[in-house]
């Protein structure tokens, strides 16, 4: 357990970090840090203001979701103070005669704007930005004015900012592929799906520390084995790439060198060469679309809803919603992506065609798992 | 005249401003609902291969996502040519599933996003006028509802035992959800053709220990008589009447036997509903003789009940019956049947045909009524365009209006419990209509979810442990083909009311339209072109706009009025805001008429 405390989670491997956090569970693991808990509370609260663009709130339910720790837990083990969520808070945009109304204690936007001219927060952002039409950001609004508007001041103030799920990290569904696309012009804060140039971040100019925790929506263990990381100081805001891959998510949940094919619960039919063509079967999901291969998350060992399943256990092929480049790059989610290269240069048909083969000729298909999978991208 | 403007209303999903002019008396004179997004969902469906849209709309929402990816996948059987043959077991298995979102977003809206109003400090100063009764009640109301973050005067208000076990019940139900989903929010299960996911005989033995879980809830939280007795008096009772004397009676016995020692503990039987039924209805409260209000069933009421129906598409396959359904015939039998229901409660058979939406006072360019599968819609393209200043004979919204045969309409669980003819709601209903009150407003709304969530959770246990067979068949292959040059028709039921999608194909198989008409586009609608307002607006114009009736004079800086009423519709906006087709926008008006 000493030895646990010691260890900078973030930065440890995926392995270890699984292996420590399934053992102990993570409120446990939280509790570890106790004595730093404790000087975090003498000092004060951690402040976030956690804002919503466009987006479904399925990252916010996710949270409420949560196994380790559950979203109280995290809240009073961490010291957290909510100084601003939509979906939950007791408060609301209160206007009369176009005129904020009463004091913080009722009306949300005075709240708001009171804790951003405090500072001091970590902002954390649900939804994408939405900078159409013509840059003026009105396709999407609240508290009479846009949310690029609230967005800009608050990511302006804050100390850093977790882009939490899809939307709020790369655009996610928002910036799909559609003939309007360039009019909505919505944005990640600081991508737009792989496109670093295109976040909102760059288009305002502002410069902040950013994690993006992927997936649609995100596992409520991303976000707050995440925020505590942050609270708790287990790594720098100065160093970030340290524990972040290049689309800045933490490496530890969405591992540069392996992907949710790696450990997912089918990976054995995989092996055998035994892929389903229908949904019918217990086989691997490789021939009906699933992403598995090419996306990089721990859902295989970490499943989801307090570990009770995850996508390719309930017979669904992955579609690839924690990359940047989802849904476009991953769908049509049920059809092989064939010309999609692997990480090692190998397509996905190849692969199969090579396991298929490997089982027929009774031979083990590990090697082509290392052939396959050895290197990241180059 | 004040403008009092309520943006963001917060604790529903999305980004909702109502605006209201108030008059000196503290009357809503006028209002507006608007969707504050556009997100353009559907047009992203476009050239998409169909299959997809399963996943990709259930993107749309995050506490409704099941009810998204069902209406998805009856469109999706339709145009593939399969719903006929879907197999019983996965039409049981997407009961199941929804009928857990239901239970979990009505648990969620109950507890979590509506009753917080009721520890709204404009209610402490009402009940501080109540000697020794009211103070104890306040006490009461806060150790249950206070939502986390809250605070008053300035001291941290401890969060309510009420809503931190409702979120343990959201979670627990999830998990239920994510052994045959996969996983929630955004369950990977259901698909065209059937399901992914082949249940075990453990899982029926898991899937009873996760409801026996939550009837632990209900039972020892929500109701003191327990929900079998409930339901027996009131689902099962002989007669509306019956239903409604249980009830009156069950209340005064346990405000008789409490009134006097001013204890509201859930040891005096002051379940959670208890609590919202005796002290949330003027009507309820002084035939107990309680004394004090909160008098929800004077906010939420429409004016001219004429003026809007009680609309619903049906829910839950009649798995019954055996393999497939009919996806035109879809609500005509089954557990919640599809109906519409005019103003006088009379109830008629429901077709898709008379839907249409309109977009004179929404932020696109037509304004033509037109049914969902010929919709044309073009949004507005410059920000000069989208302002939310200009009153009701403006443009206002991003949410279009949906009418039927021209008539707005209520949906959600209302005009279901009307639908199946339920006695209790249909019991209050017509009480409060006896008595001047309007039949639906904001008590009655929250009154027949509850009693929703009642009757689902009985019928869920069915469906696991006597419908769902492990050893049945799941799924019926599909070939995209299948899908040429076709069009599908999905009928649903979201938690917070009527969801419809729509879906052609061209001779690739991919989409070449995709509509979806949803709960809060239909609840929350704008004026129409004849001007005629959406059912939120309504129920909004002509109450008033603070606490227990103005009770403590007018504050427009606390509209508890707008609160309680908006929130009552559990509005969904990033559901309810999207946009169609521009690539048919060349196509000839619509011809359809209203019969």
């Amino acid at each position: 357990m000493e030895k646990t405390e010691k260890q900078d989670f973030l930065s440890m491997d995926r392995r270890t970090f699984l292996k420590v956090v399934g053992a102990i569970g993570a409120s446990t693991f939280l509790g570890l840090h106790r004595t730093q808990i404790t000087k975090a509370l003498e000092l004060s609260k951690t402040k976030v203001i956690w804002l919503h663009g466009a987006e479904c709130t399925g990252c916010s339910a996710s949270l409420l979701d949560a196994g380790n720790p559950d979203i109280m837990q995290a809240i009073n083990k961490l010291s957290v103070d909510l100084v601003f969520h939509e979906t939950i808070m007791a408060h609301q945009g209160i206007f009369v005669d176009g005129a904020p109304a009463g004091t913080s204690e009722l009306n949300s936007e005075i709240l708001l704007d009171e804790a951003i001219e405090e500072g001091d927060y970590i902002l954390v952002v649900e939804g994408a930005i939405a900078n159409g039409p013509d840059g003026s950001g009105k396709y999407c609004m609240y508290g009479e004015r846009t949310f690029k508007d609230m967005f800009e001041k608050a990511a302006s103030n804050a100390s850093m900012i977790m882009a939490v799920g899809m939307c709020a990290a790369f655009g996610g569904i928002n910036s799909a592929d559609s003939d309007i696309a360039d009019l909505t012009d919505f944005r990640g804060v600081d991508f737009v799906k792989e496109s670093h140039s295109k976040g909102m971040l760059t288009e305002l100019g502002i410069d902040k520390p950013v994690i993006n925790i992927a997936g649609c929506p995100s596992h409520p263990d991303w976000v707050l084995l995440t925020l505590a990381a942050v609270i708790l100081g287990k790594f720098s805001l100065n160093d970030l790439d340290s524990v972040l891959d290049k689309y800045k998510r933490p490496t530890v949940f969405f591992p540069e060198t392996n992907t949710m094919h790696d450990n997912c619960p089918r990976r054995g039919y995989y092996d055998r060469g035994i892929l389903d063509d229908d949904f019918s079967g217990e086989g691997c999901l490789l021939k009906v679309g699933c992403k598995g291969p090419y996306t990089r998350s721990d859902c295989g060992l970490r499943k989801w809803n307090n570990g009770v399943s995850m996508c390719t256990q309930a017979g669904s092929s992955c579609i690839g919603c924690a990359e940047p480049g989802f849904p476009d790059s991953t769908s049509p989610f049920y059809e092989m992506g064939e010309d999609k290269p692997l990480m090692g240069g190998v397509t996905i048909d190849t692969a199969a065609k090579v396991g298929t083969a490997a089982a027929v000729a009774g031979v083990g298909v590990h090697a082509l798992r290392r052939f396959v999978f050895k290197d990241k991208e180059e | 005249m004040t403008k009092v403007v309520v943006d963001p209303l917060t604790r529903i999903e999305g980004h909702l401003r109502v605006s209201t002019e108030v008059d000196d008396n503290g009357v809503i004179t006028d209002a507006q609902s608007s969707g504050m997004l556009f997100r353009g969902i559907e047009r992203i469906m476009m050239k998409r291969d169909p299959r997809d849209a399963a996943r990709l709309v259930q993107r749309i929402c995050g506490l409704c996502p099941t009810a998204q990816s069902m209406a998805s996948v009856n469109a999706l059987d339709d145009l593939f040519g399969v719903a006929e043959s879907i197999p019983k077991d996965a039409l049981v298995t997407r009961n199941i599933i929804q009928g857990l979102n239901t239970l979990t977003s009505h648990a969620t809206h109950f507890y979590v996003l509506w009753m917080p109003d009721i520890v709204n400090p404009a209610y402490r100063d009402i009940l501080a006028t109540v000697d020794n009764t009211g103070p104890a009640l306040w006490k009461e109301l806060l150790s249950r509802f206070a939502p986390i973050s809250y605070k008053m005067d300035g001291e941290a208000i401890t969060p309510g035992a009420g809503y931190i076990n409702a979120i343990k019940q959201k979670k627990n139900l999830e998990e239920a959800m994510a052994l045959i989903g996969g996983k929630m929010p955004h369950q990977m299960s259901t698909i065209a053709g059937g399901v992914t996911y082949l249940p075990t005989v453990a899982d029926i033995g898991k899937l009873t220990s996760y409801y026996l879980n939550l009837m632990d809830f209900v039972n020892t939280s929500t109701l003191s008589v327990g929900a079998e007795t409930w339901l027996d008096n009131t689902f099962r009772a002989s007669s509306p009447q019956k239903a409604v004397n249980f009830v009156m009676e069950h209340l005064q016995e346990v405000v008789d036997g409490s009134l006097a020692s001013q204890n509201f503990s859930k040891a005096k039987g002051w379940g959670d509903l208890e609590l919202f039924a005796a002290f949330g209805s003027e009507l309820i409260g002084e035939t107990l003789g309680l004394p004090a209000t909160f008098k929800f069933d004077r906010t939420g009421q429409y004016a001219e009940d004429a003026n809007v129906g009680y609309l619903t598409y049906g829910v839950f396959y009649d798995v019954e019956n055996g393999d497939g359904y009919n996806p035109t015939e879809f609500g005509k039998s089954g557990f919640q049947q599809a109906a519409f229901i005019n103003s006088s409660l009379e109830k008629k058979s429901f077709n898709h045909e008379y839907i249409t939406e309109e977009t004179t006072h929404a932020f696109y360019e037509t304004d033509e009524g037109l049914h969902p599968f010929d919709g044309v819609t073009e949004p507005v393209r410059t920000a000069d365009e989208i302002s939310y200043e200009g009153g009701s004979d403006s443009k206002y919204t991003w949410m279009k209006a949906p009418r039927y045969n021209g008539i707005p309409c209520e949906v959600g669980p209302i005009s279901r419990m009307l639908a199946m003819g339920e006695p209790l709601t249909v019991g209050l209903m017509n009480l409060f209509k006896d008595n001047g009150y309007s039949a639906a407003n904001s008590f009655t709304r929250m009154i027949a979810k509850m009693q929703e969530t009642l009757i689902l959770s009985e019928q869920l246990l069915k469906w696991v442990t006597v419908d769902l067979d492990p050893n049945g068949k799941y799924y019926v292959d599909t070939d995209l083909k299948m899908a040429k040059d076709s069009e599908g028709i999905g009928l649903w039921e979201a938690p917070r009311g009527a969801l419809g999608h729509w879906i052609k194909s061209g001779s690739d198989s991919m989409v070449t339209n995709f509509q979806m008409v949803v709960p809060t586009t239909w609840n929350a609608s704008p004026r129409d072109k004849n001007g005629v307002a959406g059912p939120l607006e309504q129920a909004l114009i002509g109450t008033k706009i603070s606490a227990a009736e103005n009770m403590m004079g007018i504050d427009n800086t606390n509209p508890t009025g707008i609160l309680h009423t908006a929130r009552s519709f559990d509005p969904c906006i990033a559901c309810a805001v999207h946009t169609i087709d521009l690539s048919n926008k060349d196509k000839e008006q619509g011809t359809f008429t209203i019969v």
